[in-house]
């Protein structure tokens, strides 16, 4: 029997195989939305359980990847909905910054909490689509929505920046 | 014409939006440093040992008996 299908079934071993597989992509997919290592790592850990406790909803004949992927992101999604507006980020960047003389640490940090009001769903559109720069089909499979959603989800997003950052006098 | 000037500023202040978000927002490294299925093993063994609904039947209907006939009780509490 497939890897799958044994672990549609509930089977351990099978489940620990797509662990080792996957948690790899699950934690990069998640590190790219929340912007910090260690909640990374616990969400990636929380996704993984609940994928386990899931396995009978999943259909062997499809794709794993995109489904652990959705789940990832709602966690995500709920992770900024209980911690914002305290969430930061600028957490543990890896490395420094690249020396920036265009813009200045004010405007930098004034963008940043500009980008943190935003509310969870757009900033996560937004993160993953003029950040991270994924294919929108993928956002959009992931937030369990259509391209055309996420799209108008970008839309808001950069319109509610320009006027949030036109308010608080700075120039992009 | 007025709109596909509209369009054309728009599309730049995305880009301007959209660059000054790269450089606001400090790079990461998406590697995954550990692996994480010991983690995961732990949180399923830690899962909240769950009641079937048998037994709740079962203290259900104990309850309702012993409110109904308290004299069994001394009856259930000698045969303990």
């Amino acid at each position: 029997m497939d890897l799958l299908r044994r672990f549609a079934l509930g089977e351990i071993d099978a489940f620990e195989t797509l662990v080792r597989q996957f948690q790899g992509d699950i934690y990069a997919w998640i590190v790219r939305i929340v912007r910090d290592p260690g909640i990374a790592e616990d969400l990636t850990v929380e996704t993984l359980w609940r994928i386990y406790r899931a396995h009978q909803q999943f259909r062997p004949d499809g794709d794993f990847a995109p489904w652990a992927r959705r789940i990832a992101t709602n966690l995500a999604l709920d992770h900024f909905r209980r911690k914002r507006p305290e969430q930061s980020l600028l957490a543990e960047p890896v490395g420094a910054p690249p020396p920036d003389h265009l813009l200045q640490q004010e405007t930098r940090e004034k963008i940043q909490q500009a980008f943190r009001r935003l509310p969870a769903k757009l900033q996560v559109a937004a993160t993953l689509a003029l950040v991270e720069e994924q294919p929108y089909d993928e956002i959009a499979d992931a937030l369990g929505t259509s391209v055309g959603a996420v799209k108008l989800r970008v839309f808001r997003a950069v319109r509610i920046l320009r006027k949030q950052l036109n308010h608080l006098g700075v120039k992009p | 014409m007025k709109g596909h000037e509209g369009k054309e500023m728009n599309e730049h202040d995305d880009r301007q939006i959209r660059e000054a978000l790269k450089r606001s927002l400090p790079p990461i490294n998406a590697e995954l440093g550990r692996d994480l299925w010991p983690a995961v093993l732990r949180k399923l063994d830690n899962r909240p040992a769950r009641v079937p609904w048998y037994d709740w039947a079962l203290i259900s209907l104990c309850t309702s008996v012993f409110l109904f006939f308290p004299q069994l009780i001394l009856v259930f509490a000698y045969h303990l």
